[in-house]
């Protein structure tokens, strides 16, 4: 691209009120966050160029804990105040939104009437008591999603909840919860939903897709689609397991457990398997992008990871501080290392110790690693979890 | 004789209808409705004490952390566990870092727009806004970069959050600088990246922000490094200077142009608070902030909180579960009719203590503690009744205008104390304390949780049986406020606050909004 392009787009952006120093600093970050290399940043700024009109956006709350609008404020590159005044028009968020009542739903009702928005969709759709489990201006959330969903070029469907109806559907699914695709699947709606799962979204997540569909026009190409898993998530945030990706593993393979909170084991950073993490089974890159603008992450602060990415997430994590011995296996993408997949087969059959099967079923030791002698440690504890 | 809605009340958490008859301009009645039902209580049943930490976080995205608190000392509770001092003291700072943000993020993030005018902001002559600032000894921006980039974004005519505003409206001060306006707005947008440094404490402390990972029962899993200690200190200190700075001053600065609203907005006058941030003895009274019953009707005393008398009524909400139980006792089963003011038209229930309709909130805490001589609440709040030319009359405080500063000056209040739990836990550390977490076994008990969230008291009880919940109820702070009506047809807080406010444009109750808001529902 040529310099003189380049200083083009400058010149739009400043009108906006976007500093060139900001705008590439965070061109090149998403670049990051899509996996794409510095290459691209260029054809990001581009991009940016062909929207001299904000991108329509709405942000609708089903069963929602307002968790994930909490999250998006905690984005920093963009931050959210850029995300709500310079790259989308976000005419109707429920927690934001200066207008109330009739005339905030008159906002919405404006962008409903010309196609091609992006819709947000956060919390469980709840079907619930004729979908009065969820009351909005006098009408159902049931009534308010299927006629916001068909004219919308795309739904995000940021948090757990919107994927799959989150805790919220978890036994005995009392308000009869479930997730924006399949809801809209039973009601032959067919935009296109991507989703993000885990409870809250990670903001990061919502500012990669949102620049991929906006910035690169992945949605009009149809290219979006491409980089979704069955699940209809993005490959590339939810295509290896925690335990690929985290800082712990190395703890792992040598057999340096954390076995009780708050201890030693703890302060030298062992790995939390056997007090519950859910990290080989949970596919999300949360070791890689943190949390909280990269303050930190679960297992950074001790904490075993519970699998809020995982689809179905309370009734398959759960007990969350107890070791898993019969791992529900997880929904394996099509992108999975052979590694990952040995690691979690190999869990699921054996009931070795544990650090033995981290030597093994990693396959890191060609013809696997001679079999430490089980510790005395782990022979006592090998049926206790973490708190109990 | 007029009917007004307000559905969906924004800029809260949650869904909430608003609905109030107004009379010769002022509201003679008013029905809150909660939106939503999920039924979390019944999502915990049969699963272990430890998930029910996590799980109930999810009840609020917003304050998250003390619903895993209250839920974690539940089970405490229930099983006798006593948690060591190091982890009593980062629980007390994980949960200053989330008032913090919460309290922030209320005021300029979702109440600040009800007084400020950001149309009226572009009016504003950028050096008196300078002097302006000075003058209120307030924060400076850069007021000129602030002011080109609202008009960029209004000249693009996409508004954004801002669409359909009611930008203009009478109730806002006329009398307002337009220099004021531009300050609120350029804090609006410095709010924004406070809350957020709030928020990664929480993350340092917690792993993530919302829905925190580490309070587990028997203490924490959170080993603080040198290098973790610094990096809370540090935040904490930036959040200190910023709330003592901007936060407390443009509070100061804004209040006497809605003075009006010392004179409406109080409700019943009855206040709970369960006590907030504890000290090493268990007892709730003895909490940084007391707990406390405060029934302005009997003077403006305080008694001990007794939480055996909550009880939760059912007539005007949609449950088929019995009313008039303990929570310890207390069931919840759905159901749905109609919405219909004269029967039933709400999500939430009523809870009742002693039979009465009360409040809960910063402001309840702060006049507990005011009444109980927590010497940094009595000095904030004599301060700030003094700039409002109310020395000594802190029974004003119980209007809608005393709600909003009880919550700016508790931040105040409580970024203090987070520096001096910095320092305690440093000391602790380097005194050699290595104790965070307690092992225990889980067999059985039943016990309570009775904590604060930033807007409110909350309770999680639970019944622990084999190991496994066999109960669990929750009245959180937005049950307390925004409760129906009791089977006497006796108001919620929230709904008897609404009652004598004052409405202008009857098409646009901004002022009803304010009230409703005020509660931070």
């Amino acid at each position: 691209m040529a310099h003189e392009d380049h200083d083009a787009i400058y010149d739009l952006l400043a009108a906006r009120g976007v500093s060139r120093r900001d705008f590439l600093a965070y061109c090149g970050s998403i670049a990051a966050l899509l996996g794409l290399s510095e290459a691209y940043v260029p054809q990001i700024a581009a991009a940016v160029n062909r929207g001299a009109r904000l991108k329509p956006a709405i942000w609708l709350n089903g069963g929602a804990c307002t968790g994930c609008t909490e999250a998006i404020a905690q984005a920093d590159s963009p931050d959210v105040a850029t995300i709500v005044l310079e790259i989308l028009s976000l005419d109707f968020i429920e927690t934001l939104s200066m207008a109330q009542g009739e005339d905030a739903l008159a906002a919405a009702e404006a962008v409903f009437e010309e196609p091609g928005y992006i819709l947000i969709y956060e919390g469980s759709v709840m079907k619930g008591f004729d979908g009065n489990a969820l009351r909005i201006g006098g009408i159902t959330g049931l009534e308010e999603l299927e006629h916001a969903a068909p004219n919308a070029a795309a739904i995000v469907a940021v948090g757990s909840c919107a994927v799959d109806g989150g805790f919220v559907m978890a036994r005995p699914n009392p308000a009869d919860a479930t997730g924006v695709s399949m809801y809209l699947q039973e009601k032959g709606i067919d935009t296109p939903v991507v989703n993000l799962p885990t409870c809250p979204v990670n903001p990061e997540w919502v500012v990669a897709i949102l620049v991929d569909v906006l910035l690169l026009g992945t949605l009009e190409t149809g290219a979006i689609l491409d980089k979704l898993d069955r699940h209809g998530r993005p490959k590339y945030i939810f295509g290896q397991t925690i335990h690929d990706n985290c800082p712990r593993r190395g703890h792992f393979e040598n057999g340096n457990f954390v076995y009780e909170f708050g201890t030693e084991q703890e302060a030298l950073g062992y790995c939390l398997y056997p007090v519950g993490c859910k990290g080989p089974q949970t596919y999300t890159n949360c070791p890689i992008v943190r949390w909280n603008r990269r303050a930190s992450w679960c297992v950074e602060a001790g904490s075993p990871c519970i699998g809020c990415g995982s689809l179905d997430w309370v009734d398959v994590g759960a007990p969350f501080l107890n070791r898993h011995r019969d791992l529900p296996l997880p929904e394996v993408g099509n992108t999975q290392p052979n590694t990952i997949a040995g690691v979690v087969a190999g869990i699921a059959a054996a009931g070795l110790a544990v650090h033995a099967v981290g030597m093994k079923a990693t396959g890191r030791t060609s013809g696997g690693a001679p079999y430490e002698e089980m510790k005395e440690r782990d022979k006592k504890r090998m049926k206790k979890g973490g708190g109990e | 004789m007029a009917r007004a809605v307000v559905d969906p009340l924004t800029r809260i958490e949650g869904h909430l209808r608003v609905e109030v008859e107004v009379n010769d301009g002022v509201v003679t009645d008013a029905w809150v409705s909660g939106g939503l039902y999920r039924g979390m209580e019944t999502i915990l049943l049969d699963r272990r004490p430890s998930d029910a930490f996590y799980v109930s976080q999810r009840i609020c995205g917003v304050c998250p952390v003390s619903h895993g608190h209250a839920s974690t000392m539940s089970t405490e509770d229930a099983l006798g566990i006593t948690i060591p001092n190091n982890a009593r003291i980062i629980r007390n700072l994980i949960e200053a870092a989330q008032y913090i943000h919460s309290h922030i993020l209320w005021f300029y993030a979702l109440a600040a727009l009800d007084y400020v005018d950001p149309v009226k902001a572009l009016e504003a002559d950028i050096a008196d806004t300078y002097a302006l600032a000075q003058a209120a000894g307030t924060g400076v921006s850069d007021f000129g970069a602030v002011a080109q980039r609202l008009q960029t974004f209004v000249d693009g005519g996409q508004l954004s959050i801002f669409t359909n505003g009611w930008f203009g409206h009478p109730a806002y001060a006329q009398d307002m600088p337009a220099e004021l306006h531009l300050i609120a707005v350029a804090h609006y947008l410095e709010a924004l990246e406070m809350q957020a440094v709030a928020a990664e404490i929480i993350a340092i402390i917690g792993g993530k922000f919302p829905h925190f990972m580490t309070s587990v029962p028997g203490g924490t899993t959170f080993v603080p490094t040198e290098q973790k200690l610094d990096d809370i200190l540090f935040r904490f200190m930036r959040l200190n200077d910023w709330v003592t700075n901007t936060m407390i001053p443009d509070t100061l600065a804004i209040a006497p142009f809605y003075a009006g609203a010392l004179e409406y907005g109080g409700g019943h006058g009855n206040f709970l608070s369960w006590g907030m941030f504890n000290t090493e003895s268990p007892e709730m009274t003895d909490r940084y902030m007391p707990g406390g019953v405060v029934m302005t009707g009997r003077g403006l005393t305080v008694e001990d909180p007794d939480p055996a008398q909550v009880v939760e009524f059912v007539e005007h909400a949609w449950y088929d579960s019995p009313t008039g139980l303990h929570p310890s006792e207390g069931e919840t089963n759905g159901m749905f009719d109609e919405y219909n003011t004269d029967n039933r038209y709400s999500w939430n229930k009523a809870p009742r203590y002693d039979g009465e309709s009360i409040e809960a909130g910063p402001l309840s805490r702060m006049l507990v503690s005011y009444l109980r001589g927590v010497q940094p609440v009595q000095e904030i709040v004599d301060g700030a009744l003094a700039a409002l030319g109310a020395a000594g009359r802190p029974e004003v405080l119980v209007s809608l205008l005393g709600r909003i500063a009880a919550r700016n000056l508790e931040t105040k209040v409580v970024a203090d104390w987070s520096l001096e739990w910095c320092n305690e836990l440093i000391e602790a550390v380097a005194g050699g304390d290595s104790s965070y977490f307690q092992p225990h076994s889980v067999d059985q008990g039943a016990g309570a949780g009775l904590w604060e969230a930033p807007r409110g008291a909350l309770g999680h009880w639970i019944d622990i049986q084999s190991g496994k919940i066999a109960r669990y109820q929750v009245v959180t702070p937005s049950t307390w406020n925004v409760s129906s009506r009791d089977a006497e047809g006796i108001r919620g807080p929230m709904e008897e606050a609404l009652v004598g406010t004052p409405v202008i444009d009857v098409e646009r109750p901004l002022e009803a909004c304010r009230v409703a808001r005020s509660f931070d529902p």
